[in-house]
C-alpha cells in the first residue's frame, strides 16, 4: 500500500472516530430538566404537579450569559419538564424580566388554562395590556397561552411578579411550548438567539 | 423486415398497450389528491387526473422501450452478428414521435394555462382596504385573515368585530376570502384539503378565494422554513362546519376574546411592526 493510500485510510478512520464521538455525545446528551414535584392535593381526583420557573433578562453565566431565559430551580436555563397524563399541572413563574411588548397583541389573553385565568401576585387576571408583557408561556397544540406581566423598568433588583396558572395535562406525547414576545435583545426584531434555541425561550413538555 | 423483428415489435406494442391501458384505468377511476373538499381542490384534482392520464402512456412507452432494449434485444453469443436494421434516415418513425410529442405538450400547455387562469379568482396581492363590515349580500365572500407568526397561525374575522382565534373554523358552502400576512418572517399558509397554499409575507396581503364543499376536520401547516419550530407549525384542528355551527362557534370566540378585544389593533390587512419595541 502506497503512502498516499495509507494517509487517506488513516484520515478516514480519524474522521469516522470524530464523527462517531460527536454523534454519541449528541445522542447521549440530555438537557437539564425542570424538577416537577407532586403535591399532596388532588383536584377532582386528579393529582396536582407543581412546576416552577424563574424568568430573567440575562442568565448571567454559561454559554450565553446575556440571553434571556426560563430558569429551573437550580438557576440554569431549562425548558424541559415531564408530567403525568391527566394530572393538573400547576405552573408558577417568578417573572423578573422587564416588559418588551407583544408583536401580536392577541397573546395578551389568558386562554386554555383552568377557568381561562391566571393569578399575578395572587390577583386573578384574564388578560394583560400586551405592551406590558415580558414573555408568554404558550403550548400551541393545547391552546394554552399565558402572558407574563413584566416588572417595572425602575423596579429594584430582584423585584418579581409571581404568575400562577393550572391546566390539565393532555394524553401521552411531547408538546412544544414557547414564548411569543420577541424578547431576544440585540437580535433582528427580537426573534433570534434565545427565541430560536431550546432551553431558553422554547422547550418541550413530555407527558407520560 | 425479418420475422424476428416483426415479432419483437408486436410484443412491444402489446406490452405497452396493456401497461398504458391498465394504468390509465387505475388513474381515471382512483382518487386523485387533493380530493374534493373545496371547489379549488376538485378542480386541482381534475387537472392532475387529466395530466396523469395523458402522461401515463408516454411513461409506459419509455419504460417498455428501456425494458425491451435491455432484455428483448439481447443477442446470444451463438447467434452471431445480426443486422439491427437502419434507423438513421428513416423519417417515418421520427416524424411520428416528434409530432406526437408536439401535440401532447402543446395541448397540455394550453389546458394547464387555462385551468390555472380560471382557478384562482381574486388571488394575488390585495388592493382593497381593510374594514370591519358586514357582507352586503350572502353571496359576498367571508373575509378571514390568516396571521402567521413564529410559530402559530392565528385568524381574524373582520365580519365579526375583528375577533381573533388560534383555531381556523369556516362555514361550508360559503365563499371564503383568505387574507394572508405575517408578523415576522416569511411563512406559508397551507390548507392542503382546500387546495390552498399562500405565502405569508410581512407587510403584504396575499389573497386567496375558495369555497369549501365538505365539512370535516383538517390540517393546516406552514410550508416555508421559518425557524426553530417550523416543523411543528401545524394544527390538526382546522374545521369546515355548517353555517349554524359556525355562528355558534364565532359567538363563543367573541365571548372568549372579550378580555383582549380592547387591546387588539384596528383590523388591517397588514400590521406594521414597531421596531423600537423589539430587539432592544
Amino acid at each position: 500500500m502506497g503512502l498516499r493510500a495509507s494517509i487517506a485510510a488513516v484520515s478516514i478512520v480519524i474522521a469516522g472516530v470524530v464523527v462517531g464521538f460527536f454523534v454519541t455525545q449528541y445522542m447521549g446528551h440530555t438537557p437539564p430538566t425542570v424538577t416537577v414535584s407532586t403535591s399532596a392535593n388532588t383536584v377532582e381526583g386528579r393529582p396536582v404537579v407543581d412546576v416552577t420557573f424563574t424568568t430573567v433578562a440575562a442568565v448571567g453565566s454559561g454559554l450565553h450569559p446575556n440571553w434571556v431565559a426560563y430558569l429551573n430551580s437550580d438557576g440554569n436555563p431549562s425548558t424541559y419538564f415531564h408530567v403525568p397524563a391527566g394530572s393538573v399541572v400547576r405552573i408558577t413563574i417568578d417573572q423578573q424580566d422587564g416588559a418588551s411588548g407583544l408583536r401580536n397583541p392577541y397573546f395578551g389573553l389568558v386562554r386554555g388554562t383552568v377557568g381561562n385565568e391566571m393569578t399575578v401576585n395572587h390577583k386573578v387576571m384574564t388578560s394583560i395590556n400586551p405592551d406590558d408583557a415580558a414573555h408568554t408561556f404558550t403550548i400551541p397544540d393545547l391552546g394554552v397561552s399565558v402572558p407574563l406581566l413584566g416588572v417595572a423598568d425602575n423596579a429594584p433588583a430582584g423585584a418579581q411578579n409571581v404568575v400562577q396558572f393550572e391546566f390539565i395535562a393532555p394524553p401521552q406525547g411531547t408538546y412544544r411550548w414557547q414564548c411569543f414576545v420577541p424578547c431576544a435583545a440585540g437580535t433582528l426584531y427580537g426573534n433570534g438567539g434565545p427565541m430560536q434555541t431550546l432551553g431558553y425561550m422554547a422547550g418541550e413538555m413530555t407527558v407520560s | 423486415m425479418t420475422e424476428r423483428r416483426r415479432r419483437y415489435i408486436r410484443m412491444y406494442a402489446l406490452v405497452w398497450f396493456v401497461l398504458a391501458v391498465a394504468g390509465d384505468i387505475g388513474l381515471a377511476l382512483g382518487p386523485t389528491p387533493p380530493f374534493q373538499a373545496s371547489d379549488l381542490a376538485s378542480s386541482q384534482s381534475t387537472v392532475i387526473k387529466i395530466l396523469a392520464v395523458i402522461a401515463w402512456p408516454v411513461f409506459s412507452a419509455v419504460v417498455a422501450t428501456i425494458a425491451f432494449t435491455l432484455f428483448g434485444n439481447r443477442v446470444a453469443p451463438h447467434e452471431g452478428d445480426i443486422d439491427p436494421g437502419k434507423l438513421r434516415g428513416d423519417s417515418r418513425p421520427q416524424i411520428a414521435w416528434i409530432s406526437a410529442s408536439i401535440v401532447i405538450v402543446l395541448s397540455l400547455a394550453v389546458y394547464g394555462t387555462v385551468a390555472l387562469a380560471s382557478d384562482q379568482p381574486g388571488a394575488g396581492i390585495s388592493t382593497t382596504s381593510a374594514s370591519l363590515r358586514q357582507p352586503a349580500s350572502p353571496s359576498d365572500p367571508l373575509e378571514v385573515q390568516v396571521i402567521a407568526q413564529q410559530w402559530w397561525f392565528t385568524y381574524r374575522y373582520p365580519t365579526y368585530g375583528g375577533v381573533e382565534t388560534p383555531q381556523l373554523v369556516i362555514p361550508v358552502g360559503q365563499k371564503i376570502q383568505f387574507h394572508v400576512t405575517s408578523l415576522d418572517v416569511v411563512h406559508s399558509f397551507w390548507f392542503y384539503a382546500l387546495g390552498v397554499k399562500a405565502d405569508a409575507v410581512p407587510l403584504n396581503d396575499n389573497v386567496f378565494t375558495v369555497t369549501p364543499t365538505q365539512t370535516g376536520t383538517y390540517r393546516v401547516q406552514c410550508s416555508e422554513l421559518c425557524g426553530l419550530w417550523h416543523g411543528n407549525m401545524n394544527a390538526d384542528d382546522a374545521m369546515v362546519v355548517s353555517s349554524s355551527d359556525f355562528a355558534a362557534w364565532i359567538q363563543q370566540q367573541q365571548a372568549m376574546d372579550a378580555p383582549i378585544l380592547k387591546y387588539l389593533p384596528a383590523y388591517s390587512h397588514t400590521y406594521e411592526p414597531n421596531p423600537p419595541a423589539y430587539g432592544t
